[in-house]
């Protein structure tokens, strides 16, 4: 299959991109996004908490998103998991519906969010018991499963969906003991402590990491620890909390595994690919957007960015398809007259 | 209700037990594995550096040094019958001063004694060559061509499974808590279930006191637990080193180690202290930065921030410090395998065929079987998606299109490879199970993003809800119940 424009991700940013790809002049039957989940949306469908633009829940940003993009006429393919993405934009790419497939691209934007980090909790000592779990699982347990995966929990780490998940589970009746951050400030906007901690007395401690998990089976306790200066454990404030649950959230990293296995080049502060101005990375054609590009503040940034990667590609795509394109058929032309000699 | 009667039992389903399942199955013969875990490799088989070692380090004339240098030289072919990653990958012990090369030297005496092929001792050129990360400070080293590495708990799983398909019965969640005998037949219980066995193999690991004890015996031995915590890098540190490098040992042992996993990771680790109980495999802080430093005197640049996991083992030391395989000297027809510490992993190949052989000296009639299955299942040895060709995937997804639905990203498992895994001869009905056959949950993001979707396809395909699905044993449930 040969594409103008290949979207990888199916986020607020990848659809965004989408649209206005379409508004900038590349044709919808040009342009396919591809997505590894059962649905459009990315993270978005998590969501059910409001917060996202002129006050909609992420569940309805995001079926605004996928409606506006499939009025467009854009072809957005499910279960679709990119295997593998070369310099010269192959992809190769499967789906239980379409099998094997290999993908020729033109422009290539990577829209593959971000990915809640797991380090800092893989080095808490003790055992490894059932009940710790990252808070994006926990949200999809209960959002999208309808089963809790505790009732008396421990959140470790700061971020939005920390405070959003200490609270879902609140209110669903479950009990949140504390909330505790490693770091001396929340990561997440100071605003979530309001509205999702104090109106259920969930307190919250900075500068307190949980530095043990005990039991066997199903987490039984964790000891908490204060943490100096240089965040080295308090030894003498050290206390164990029961608890049957563990949630963390470390903070995200873009994810970009493709991008690595493509052979671009990962910037070491943001872990997100090196970029120019026009959004390009260090593969020409290869494009990067939104959390996939560089943990952003908000959704609104994401969609700012978005449209302006969205152009750039556009720019890209005009360029690189009328001289070039004139240039790749002489050379091609003279290959061929040269093998025919 | 009637016992089921064998002509042989096996007690413990550890590398040691199934190994010995696996060459009992080419016999004509009845036998069960029973296992106290959930899951094949629940004890020491579990959580090891997973060398397969040359065979230097066991004194000259011990069982340890024999069994060692044999199950080295076995191992290639038992895993390419199987399909098991194993990589021939070499071993280094590095050393820094004159007294270090006196040792090396020693050490390479005794490997030659032992039987242990191509033992060189390397200049630090040499070495730096080979491994270009390695201290400046060292000065020489001892290189063992003939060491490899091979993922512990996979080399279980194939050899159980190849059993099981060749007609072996596995018991688990089967803690054997008392042995009856007749004069003929032992009966092995665990809480109200009873099997009947005329021979009973004890490969109980740290426990093989406790199983012997049960026949009134004791072994000539403590068995003393010594744990070992180690650090797992993520596989973008892959190739830090190439071989599996060592120190100098000392009074202590084998110290801490560097090496490439046969999954491509980094493993760093471990320490060796005595601990109160046999089952205590959790982590400590001060464990952590005892192998941190350890690792740094081999490879002072190594990124230690890229750890994905951390995880301990616990070694059946035996205090006499060598295997110790016999027939009871109470009871006949009763063998214990007793004392296997490291390199009991490396050794397995060759202590099962010890084993079988103490068997038929006891009278045990070894006929072999007609149809007998060389795979891991009657259907092959179960390629992952990720270890398949392009030509091989294709295939795959063509017979079965959710070999093309992706779960885990980060180690690429297909939802395919998890049905397989769940379906196999000993099914993986848990998530760890799951996990350990398939390695979905293994990669950077330690199932943050998979473990759910692991449990919704268990819950599936054996048809119950998913707040039944279990961690790795049966109160270790994931989900406490539905929200409000
Ligand atoms: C930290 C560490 C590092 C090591 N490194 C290496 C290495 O690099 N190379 C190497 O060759 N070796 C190594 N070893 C040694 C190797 O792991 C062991 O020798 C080997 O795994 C022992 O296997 P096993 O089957 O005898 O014991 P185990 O794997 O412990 O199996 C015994 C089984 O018996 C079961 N059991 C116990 N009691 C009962 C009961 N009452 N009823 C039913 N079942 C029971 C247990 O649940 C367990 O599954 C290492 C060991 C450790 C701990």
């Amino acid at each position: 299959m040969k594409k103008k424009l290949v979207i990888i991700g199916s986020g607020p940013s990848g659809l965004v991109c989408a649209m206005t790809a379409v508004k900038c002049g590349i044709p919808a039957s040009d342009i396919i996004v591809l997505e590894r989940e059962n649905e459009l949306g990315g993270t978005l469908n998590q969501c059910i908490h409001t917060g996202y633009l002129k006050n909609l829940t992420g569940t309805e940003l995001g079926s605004n998103l996928i409606k506006a993009v499939k009025k467009l006429g854009i072809e957005c393919r499910t279960e679709t998991c990119v295997l593998s993405l070369t310099s010269d934009k192959v992809l190769t790419v499967i789906s239980p519906k379409a099998g094997y497939v290999k993908i020729q691209a033109e422009a290539v934007i990577l829209a593959t969010g971000c990915r809640e980090q797991s380090r800092g909790v893989l080095s808490i000592g003790g055992t490894r018991p059932a009940g710790v779990l990252s808070a994006g699982a926990a949200q999809r347990y209960i959002n999208i499963e309808g089963y809790m995966p505790g009732r008396k929990t421990v959140v470790v780490g700061s971020t939005e969906i920390a405070f959003i998940v200490a609270r879902r589970m609140a209110i669903e009746g479950g009990k949140v003991i504390t909330v505790v951050e490693p770091k001396g400030a929340p990561l997440g906007d100071k605003k979530y402590i309001k509205e999702c901690l104090r109106p259920f007395n969930i307190p919250f401690k900075l500068n307190h990491n949980v530095t043990k998990i005990y039991g066997k089976e199903r987490i039984e306790a964790v000891e908490i620890c204060q943490l100096d200066k240089k965040g080295k454990p308090i030894k003498k404030t050290k206390q164990k909390i029961e608890c049957d649950s563990l949630v963390y959230s470390c903070g995200y990293t873009p994810d970009v595994d493709i991008a690595i296995d493509a052979g671009i080049r990962i910037k070491r502060d943001t872990k997100g690919p090196f970029t120019k101005r026009n959004f390009e990375t260090t593969i020409s054609g290869i494009f990067a957007s939104g959390n996939a590009h560089y943990i952003h503040k908000n959704i609104d940034k994401i969609i700012k960015e978005s449209v302006a990667v969205a152009e750039s590609v556009a720019k890209y795509l005009q360029k690189s398809n009328q001289p070039k394109k004139e240039k790749k058929n002489e050379d091609n032309a003279h290959v061929n007259s040269e093998n025919k000699e | 209700m009637s016992i089921k009667s064998y002509d042989v039992v096996i007690i413990g389903a550890g590398i040691t037990g199934t190994m010995t399942a696996f060459q009992i199955a080419k016999y004509s013969l009845k036998t069960a594995v029973v296992e106290a875990g959930i899951d094949v490799a629940s004890g020491s088989t579990r959580a090891n550096s997973a060398i397969v070692h040359a065979g230097y380090d066991a004194k000259e004339g011990t069982l340890k040094a024999l069994l060692n240098v044999k199950g080295c030289d076995m191992m290639a072919q038992i895993t390419a019958q199987l399909g098991v990653h194993y990589k021939k990958c070499g071993s280094l012990v590095i050393g820094f001063t004159a007294k270090d090369l006196e040792k090396l030297k020693k050490l390479k005496e005794r490997g030659e004694t032992n039987g242990v092929k191509g033992l060189r001792i390397l200049t630090r050129s040499e070495l730096l060559k080979m491994e270009p990360n390695v201290s400046k400070d060292a000065k020489h080293a001892l290189y063992a061509p003939s060491a490899g590495i091979v993922c512990p708990y996979d080399l279980a799983y194939a050899v159980a499974e190849n059993s099981a398909s060749n007609g072996t019965d596995y018991y688990f969640e089967y803690k054997v808590d008392k042995i009856e005998y007749d004069g003929k037949h032992y009966t092995v219980c665990a809480g109200n279930q009873k099997i009947k066995a005329k021979y009973v193999v004890n490969a109980a690991g740290c426990y093989a006191d406790e199983i012997a004890k049960m026949i009134d015996d004791d072994l000539p031995f403590e068995i003393i637990p010594r744990r070992g915590e180690y650090m797992l890098l993520d596989k973008r540190e892959g190739k830090a080193a190439k071989h599996t490098i060592f120190v100098t040992p000392n009074e202590k042992g084998k110290g801490i180690l560097v090496s490439p996993t046969v999954d491509g990771n980094i493993i760093v680790g471990p320490n060796a202290n005595i601990v109160d109980s046999k089952a205590d495999t959790s982590v400590t802080e001060d464990g952590l930065d005892e192998i941190s430093k350890g690792a740094r005197i081999i490879m002072p640049q190594i990124n230690l921030g890229a750890v994905i996991t951390t995880f301990a083992g616990v070694r059946p030391t035996p205090t006499s410090g060598d295997f110790y395989i016999q027939e009871s000297k109470k009871c006949k027809n009763f063998i214990h395998v007793a004392g296997i510490e490291s390199p009991g992993l490396a050794s397995a190949p060759a202590v099962s065929e010890y084993v079988v052989d103490i068997l038929k000296k006891c009278g045990l009639t070894l006929r072999k079987k007609r149809s007998y299955i060389e795979t891991r299942t009657p259907n092959g040895n179960c390629k992952l998606f990720y270890e398949m060709t392009e030509r091989e995937r294709k295939q795959a997804i063509k017979n079965d299109p959710r070999y093309a639905k992706m779960i885990c990203r980060c180690e690429m498992v297909t939802e395919g490879d998890i049905i397989n895994a769940i379906n196999r001869p000993i099914s993986a009905h848990t998530v760890d199970m799951v996990k350990r056959r398939t390695r979905a949950g293994m990669g950077r993001c330690q199932g943050a993003h998979c473990r759910t979707k692991v449990a919704e396809i268990i819950a599936k395909e054996l048809n119950i809800d998913i707040s039944e699905v279990k961690k790795f044993s049966s109160n270790s449930n994931l989900l406490l119940g539905k929200t409000k």
